[in-house]
């Protein structure tokens, strides 16, 4: 049999049941749009983490304290707060060091301008001044340390009625109902998040003066102001290692934590960006080997569906297969054609799977907020999986068709 | 092309069919029989006299448990079922009393089947088919699909497919069980055409006046030739 006669008498038998092809093709469709989906979600938020690690930040030391328990669980996990101003101005003393300075993030109810409030609970963070680099202000300048001023980004100065400006007063409400205000000074050039103590993804950012807003808000509570998280930033990228241990050393044995340190059983997390990276990486790895893994389950039902569709197809054709075996048709010939047909199936179903999955990657991504990255050799994979899951479940049905003796094929009704 | 079957177009030694049911029950036993070129031959019998198998046999469906079976010279008991595949599509034309034609396909493509599977282009498929539904008087229904063809019209488009790759042998069983007495005659006298044009006829059938016309009638009883009537042209017996 010419391999053209074998697609369009394939293509045939698919066209003269619509509806069950139709249905048997969604199974495909839904298995190949589910693993495409979330294998571009999973992409495209890991791209979006790793466009956030910008080079100058590759020289970054992220520090706090934590219980032992509490390692290797990502960013902050279990972090208390134990430095002081004194540790983080002894820090930037220590060889190698560019810059040291705190960092929290201030659990907050809202953000107000003009008389409108948006309701937000991590968008606050409190920092030093060397924590936006001077080249990241698109507008304006850095704040002052010591002073009622803020950094917004785009998103945030965008999110009002009426854009923020520079020149213009924001009032930030903490939780407990407490309000500050905050002249704003600068804008900077994008909402990435500046740090992975920010999380993932840009999203609407204010950044404040530890001093006087940090000091101010835990000044009942703390004698001294204790900051849960600091950044060191080495003098260079090759130097990073240096200044991660001159820091821990520093940590240890001179600075103001290391009694609370102690006294908490707390363990000192010093983690560069590319080593945070590495973790956010392998837990994203993980998840997305799950989700995928969950998606290639449903691929699976769209397979047993194809082949239970075939043996009924088969059975139902018993007839036909002995008529055409009658006149001349090797069992390979019969075999061909319902391996064909499954194929078509698979094929048609991947295309449209992919097509769909693309549509939901895109739908996903702009829901959640995050750049799209499409894995395109992924798409490749999907519909080779789709081909694949054609023939394997084709290939029993064909097989049992091929099979079938003419004689018993010829009587049967 | 030649050994002992000489030019006879079937011819069969001592075929025996054993079927296991709890005991060996012999559908055939120990036929011999041979079908020249260009003859047209009747197997009478009752239901279970071995009919069916006989045709199964000769048809390359079916392959005797004993004995030899030589269609068009061709040694076909020894034949892999690959080979008497071929040899089926390429030697027997099969007409059944239920037609047999594919639901989905229309006449000429019904006709063209055998030729696909010998991987004929599609032109020159269409134009065998053509030519043949020609033949049969059904040149104007080329494009129908067997539901909108008439009993009578789809045994001749079953005539016609088996006729497409030109056969050393048509093989009939019960051509005209499914069809009115008028309209059987038609197809009987469409099968006489044939023979008369030198076609090769075997055909199975329970009815006397449909055998009649046939020159030999085999009576089969019990798996064994009973005994095999020459009849003259007007369908008299002539010798027993």
């Amino acid at each position: 049999m010419k391999p053209l006669t074998n697609l369009r008498m394939s293509w045939r038998a698919i066209r003269s049941h619509k509806l069950r092809s139709t249905l048997t093709t969604l199974g495909v469709v839904i298995g190949v749009a589910a693993v495409i989906t979330f294998v571009t979600l999973g992409a495209s938020l890991q791209a979006g983490i790793i466009g956030d690690i910008s080079p100058d930040d590759r020289q970054n030391i992220y520090g706090w304290a934590a219980p032992e328990e509490s390692s290797n669980q990502g960013p902050l996990a279990g972090a208390q707060p134990v430095f002081t101003q004194a540790d983080v101005d002894g820090l930037s003393e220590q060889p190698g060091v560019r810059a040291a300075y705190g960092y929290t993030s201030i659990p907050t109810q809202s953000v107000g301008f003009g008389g409108e409030r948006i309701p937000r609970q991590d968008a606050v963070v409190a920092t030093g001044v060397e924590y936006v680099d001077e080249d990241e202000i698109a507008d304006g300048r850095r704040f002052e340390y010591g002073q009622r001023e803020a950094v917004l980004n785009p998103a945030m100065a965008n999110a009002f009625e009426r854009n923020v400006t520079v020149g213009d007063t924001i009032t930030v409400t903490v939780v407990g109902g407490f309000a500050v205000n905050a002249t704003v000074v600068g804008i900077t050039t994008d909402s990435e998040a500046r740090s992975p103590f920010e999380g993932f993804g840009p999203g609407p950012r204010v950044y404040l003066p530890l001093d006087p807003y940090y000091t101010q808000l835990v000044a009942e509570a703390q004698e001294t102001p204790r900051f849960p998280a600091i950044v060191v930033e080495a003098e260079s990228i090759e130097g990073v290692d240096r200044a991660k241990e001159s820091t821990r050393s520093y940590l240890e044995t001179d600075s103001d934590a290391q009694e609370q340190a102690e006294a908490a059983n707390l363990t000192y997390e010093l983690q560069t960006s590319t080593e945070l990276l590495g973790q956010l990486q392998a837990v994203l790895d993980q998840l997305q080997a799950f989700v995928v893994g969950i998606a290639a389950l449903s691929l699976l039902v769209g397979s047993i569906g194809i082949a239970n569709i075939m043996l009924v197809s088969v059975t139902e054709r018993t007839r036909e297969i002995g008529i055409m075996k009658a006149v001349g048709a090797q069992r390979r010939d019969i075999l061909t054609l319902f391996v064909t047909e499954a194929v078509i199936v698979g094929i048609i179903g991947s295309i449209l799977g992919t097509l769909l999955g693309i549509l939901g990657g895109w739908a996903g991504a702009q829901y959640i907020d995050i750049p799209l990255t499409y894995p395109v050799e992924w798409f490749a994979i999907a519909i080779a999986v789709g081909i694949l899951v054609g023939v394997g479940a084709g290939l029993y049905p064909a097989w049992r068709g091929a099979r079938t003796d003419p004689i018993d094929a010829l009587r049967y009704e | 092309m030649d050994s002992t079957g000489g030019s006879a177009a079937v011819s069969l030694e001592t075929v025996t069919k054993t079927y296991m049911v709890g005991e060996p029950v012999h559908a055939l036993d120990g036929v011999d029989l041979e079908i020249p070129r260009g003859s047209y031959v009747a197997v009478m019998g009752p239901s279970g006299s071995g009919k069916s198998t006989l045709m199964n046999v000769i048809g390359c469906l079916d392959t005797p448990t004993k004995g030899t079976v030589y269609l068009d010279g061709e040694e076909v008991t020894t034949m892999s079922d690959r080979e008497r595949t071929r040899i089926r599509g390429e030697e027997v034309g099969f007409v059944f009393q239920t037609f047999n034609l594919m639901p989905r396909l229309t006449a000429v493509e019904n006709v063209a089947l055998p030729l696909v599977f010998r991987g004929i282009p599609v032109g020159e498929r269409r134009e065998r088919a053509t030519e043949l539904l020609e033949r049969v008087g059904l040149g104007d229904r080329l494009d129908h699909v067997p539901n909108e063809l008439s009993g009578g019209q789809r045994q001749r488009v079953a005539i016609a497919r088996a006729l497409v790759n030109d056969p050393a042998l048509i093989l009939a069983d019960e051509p005209t069980g499914n069809l009115d007495t008028e309209t059987g005659e038609n197809i009987m006298s469409l099968f006489e055409e044939l023979h008369a044009e030198g076609n090769t006829v075997v055909m199975v059938t329970h009815e006397r006046p449909v055998a009649e016309h046939a020159e030999r009638v085999v009576h089969l009883l019990d798996g064994r030739i009973e005994r095999i009537e020459e009849l003259d042209a007007v369908g008299a017996e002539v010798e027993s």
